[in-house]
């Protein structure tokens, strides 16, 4: 176990905290930490998460307590408690959503009671606990989820049939969150059902509080939002399921028959659907095929994301364009027992001959795990001459060049690309990211 | 005196006692003695919105450093703003060295175990780490708040891992809580750098005759960079520049330089005066070469240090009458526009100088420290007479959007991450410093002006944007004093 990880592709639980609490409608974070937090975050994104930063406040424009060395040694609740009563009285939201950094939750500062003290008096504040220390900025996420379960929704909504909750797609951690979570929400409307997301645009404070009332959770994540997801059942009695990120047509196949059957549609409507939505993908690629096929568009591809990206971006890769993703790496550190299980699902499940899963974290580890397999060879008869495309983060750059493949960023951190209401989710995502993967190496044609 | 003797380099508040934070009034109400509100050094605010600690701009400059690995010793979240400062040094080493290439950093990564059993052996495997995996010539080991908190010590982990290590290690204080003024950072660099890449002093060491130190700034590119060298070649000087991108192993040279020039007065005289009493190296710290009038001073002073007053003189004659030629098209838009600007303290003031000369009107400054190095920088602003509204903040947008709806500015030039209050407000914005883009000497004026002149030639992105984006203050807000929260520490308003 290395002491150090190289260039981290994630930042800690307070950023990825506050692009969550960012993400919720009408929603104030104010962070109790150390007076650099919020640049750092603002840089972060920046840099990583396709050229969006922050949201409705600016980077910098989060009430922030900026802890000095006074509160360290005397504490920070006074500090805080002043913080949040002119937060109130001069930034405009429907929430104020209290984070900790490392700094309050070394001190012992009791921001519970702060917090709780507000509530009491009927203001809409709520609090995480997310320093830096405790987790990364997934860990992050879910501690924001599970404050919104525990505080926000409200026990006891009357169940509605058709209604279904989605999370697991970590604002800014996913670049694509915005357009991910519109195209699953699609795709559920397509079998009749209303979705709280949670996130993003599409979603209210109100519609947050109504969440008990749905049928069914669905964490489009294997890892992140599942141990919410639990809390959630526990606190307001609503099952969850579990689903990898359906990316293109063969995946989002298998998750509406998976959802469907789970949320007792008619298979057969299910598969009236599936039949109508591929012919109308199908239609956009026909006039493609020509050239598609002329190209020789196929690839061998090294895949390179989190544990919600790495596998669902190879299997798209896999199935859609009939690709050859010999080398999957998963980036996060996760535990042993995830790991295992995010194998055990794959058992079995690879279309291509030779479909190798590994978990490495730093640029340089992937590079030379890769380069065993795929650095290209001098001598005149080889495999290696055949064309790789490298899908990863824009980390992964000098892996591509070093192997004269192509590459596309997808996965964090995105640096050279530019993300607004893009996503890769259901049908219409398969087609943009063919778009995109294939715009990619056809850049100097 | 020097402090390079110390493990901990001082911070700039004790250094410098009068340094600030908080201030709301005008220009000319900041003269001592002036009326209007006084400034407090010990100025804060009860209501503060996200800053900027001194890490950020600390691992901008080591970041930029070739053959060297930046290892951060906190959460793993501290340094993760290297994502955004990546693009600046992948373009640094194309423009420098043919290529670009990726910052090396690596973390620590405390967790809940470190943090209370310390996190000491961890960063001395993680150097040792680093040190395989990238043969560098220098590690920096940068503390962050944690283990400043909970008491690692990472000078002694530095002295017991270094026999086992080919790389110099190079321990950064860079604690975020520790000083309210991110111009601590360049301190807390400089000392690492001075303490572990500079030669002994030896008597028989060369003195380069022609050859001048600049000091540049991690918010300048190469771009500037060559202005500044094109400009003192013409007096047949020879430019280093230190310390961003310099090779840790080129730090040498500058002991042998004849003198030293910074190009922003806040950012330097740790290191200079080091330089000096240790090395013999004279220095200026005066002005920054942004603007005309600026420009030609910098140079003046560089050419007179060097007995070149004549030929420093007939060149600035030169250059302005070819600069003041190629801006006339330019001028008839800007003339009287109103221009509001908000930026690191002498980046500010030196632009707010540019923009006089090239025909704005200042609406108002915004500052993020004030120190003693600003004084020349405000007097020239204040030596017309017009007085203008002064903000010393280390960003806080708040303030900025009640000023920006009273003085409704025509402009507005804002730091990096700086510029989404006043595009939200449908104001016509332009980043102060973007380090692809020149801002230096004459070429950055009137690349600067060109600019401005496409900037405002179509502001339709932001007629619309302002139209549709609200900012997250309530409607009350702009109509209370922008300053309300300021306050000393007597508890006192001060405005």
């Amino acid at each position: 176990m290395l002491s150090s990880i190289e260039s981290p592709r994630w930042t800690c639980a307070l950023g990825g905290a506050l692009a969550a609490a960012a993400a919720l409608p009408r929603t104030i974070p104010v962070m109790h930490s150390g007076p650099g937090c919020a640049a750092n975050f603002a840089w972060t994104q920046n840099g990583a998460a396709g050229l969006q930063v922050a949201g409705r406040c600016a980077g910098l424009s989060f009430p922030a307590t900026n802890m000095q060395e006074g509160e360290i040694v005397f504490g920070g609740a006074e500090r805080l408690h002043e913080q949040l009563r002119h937060t109130l009285q001069i930034m405009d939201g429907d929430l104020y959503f209290v984070l900790t950094g490392c700094i309050p939750e070394v001190i012992g500062d009791d921001v519970e009671s702060v917090v709780s003290g507000y509530a009491a008096a009927g203001k809409p504040v709520i609090m995480a606990s997310t320093a830096g220390f405790k987790g990364n900025s997934y860990f992050g996420y879910e501690q924001v989820l599970k404050a919104v379960f525990q505080k926000i929704v409200r026990p006891g909504s009357a169940a509605k049939r058709n209604l279904v909750n989605i999370w697991g797609i970590p604002p800014m951690m996913d670049v694509f969150w915005r357009g991910n979570l519109r195209g699953v929400e699609e795709l559920l409307g397509l079998l009749g059902f209303r979705v709280n997301t949670f996130f993003g645009g599409q979603a209210s404070l109100p519609s947050i509080a109504n969440a008990a009332a749905a049928r069914l959770n669905i964490v489009l994540s294997d890892v992140y939002g599942v141990e919410a997801a639990e809390l959630f059942r526990d606190i307001h009695g609503v099952d969850f399921i579990t689903s990898p990120l359906p990316l293109g047509a063969a995946a989002s196949d298998r998750f509406l028959r998976r959802i469907g059957r789970r949320l007792e549609v008619p298979a057969k409507k299910i598969e009236t659907i599936i039949q109508r939505e591929n012919k109308r993908r199908y239609d956009y690629l026909e006039p493609i095929i020509d050239v598609y096929n002329d190209m020789e568009a196929q690839r061998y591809a090294i895949v390179i994301g989190d544990a919600n990206y790495a596998c669902a971006l190879a299997d798209f890769l896999a199935e859609d364009m009939g690709w050859l993703p010999e080398l999957t790496v998963i980036t996060d550190v996760l535990a042993d027992d995830i790991k295992a299980g995010l194998l055990r699902q794959r058992e079995g499940r690879s279309l291509i001959p030779a479909q190798k899963i590994i978990f490495r974290s730093g640029s340089r580890e992937i590079l030379e795990a890769a380069a065993d397999d795929w650095t290209p060879s001098n001598g005149r008869y080889s495999k290696r001459s055949q064309p790789v495309f490298v899908l990863g983060s824009s980390l992964d750059r000098n892996l591509a060049q070093t192997l004269g493949a192509g590459h596309l960023s997808v996965s964090f951190p995105v640096s050279n690309r530019a993300v607004l209401n893009r996503g890769y989710t259901g049908y219409g995502g398969g087609l943009l990211l063919m778009e995109d993967v294939i715009s990619a190496f056809i850049l100097a044609r | 005196m020097n402090y390079f003797g110390l493990r901990v380099p001082p911070r700039r508040e004790d250094r410098h006692p009068g340094t600030c934070l908080a201030y709301g009034g005008t220009l000319c109400g900041s003269k001592k003695g002036g009326r209007g509100c006084a400034m407090a050094a010990d100025a804060e605010r009860a209501f503060t919105q996200g800053s900027i600690c001194p890490l950020l701009p600390a691992m901008g400059m080591m970041a930029s450093l070739p053959d060297t690995v930046v290892l951060m010793h906190g959460g793993v979240g501290c340094g993760t703003c290297l994502h955004g400062t990546n693009g600046n040094v992948r373009a640094g080493f194309a423009a420098r060295r043919g290529r670009p290439a990726d910052i090396r950093w690596m973390s620590t990564a405390l967790n809940e175990i470190d943090v209370i059993s310390g996190g000491n052996e961890k960063l001395a495997q993680a150097i040792k780490e680093a040190d395989a995996a990238f043969e560098p010539k220098a590690i920096f080991t940068v503390s962050g708040c944690l283990p400043a908190i909970i008491g690692d010590d990472i000078d002694a982990v530095a002295a017991q891992v270094q026999p086992e290590v080919k790389a110099k290690i190079l321990p950064v204080h860079c604690e975020g809580f520790k000083s309210r003024f991110m111009a601590t950072a360049y301190d807390a660099v400089y000392h690492a750098i001075g303490r572990n890449l500079l030669p002994s002093p030896s008597p028989t060491a060369v003195r380069e005759e022609k050859t001048i130190n600049i000091m540049n700034v991690g918010s300048m590119g190469r771009v500037d960079e060559l202005e500044l060298a094109r400009l003192v070649g013409s007096l047949n000087l020879h430019a280093n520049f230190f310390p961003v991108f310099a090779d840790p192993d080129s730090f040498a040279a500058a002991t042998q330089a004849s003198l030293s020039i910074c190009t922003c007065p806040t950012h330097d005289d740790y290191f200079l005066q080091y330089l000096q009493e240790k090395y013999g190296v004279p220095y200026i710290i005066r002005h920054m070469p942004i603007g005309i009038a600026n420009t030609g001073a910098w140079l003046r002073d560089a050419g007179a240090h060097f007995g070149l007053s004549d030929i420093a003189e007939s060149r600035i004659k030169a250059e302005e009458e070819d600069l003041g030629n190629a801006l006339k098209e330019f001028l008839p838009l800007f003339k009287g526009k109103r221009v509001f600007i908000s930026a690191g303290e002498f980046r500010s003031l030196a632009t707010a100088s540019l923009l006089k000369e090239l025909g704005f009107e200042i609406a108002g400054i915004r500052s993020f420290h004030y120190d003693q190095f600003a004084e020349l920088e405000l007097d020239k602003l204040r030596a017309d007479g017009q007085d203008f509204v002064w903000n010393v903040a280390n960003v806080q947008p708040f303030e900025e959007a009640n000023l920006l709806k009273r003085l409704k500015p025509d402009l507005f030039l804002g730091h990096w991450h700086g510029n989404n209050t006043a595009a939200r407000l449908s104001i016509p914005t332009h980043v102060i410093y973007n380090t692809g883009y020149g801002y230096i000497g004459y070429r950055g004026v009137y690349d600067l002006a060109a600019r401005l002149y496409r900037k405002l030639s179509n502001t339709s992105f932001g007629d619309r944007l302002g139209a549709y984006s609200q900012l997250p203050y309530k409607k009350s807000w702009y109509s209370k004093n922008p300053f309300l929260f300021i306050r000393s520490q007597s508890g006192e308003a001060i405005c």
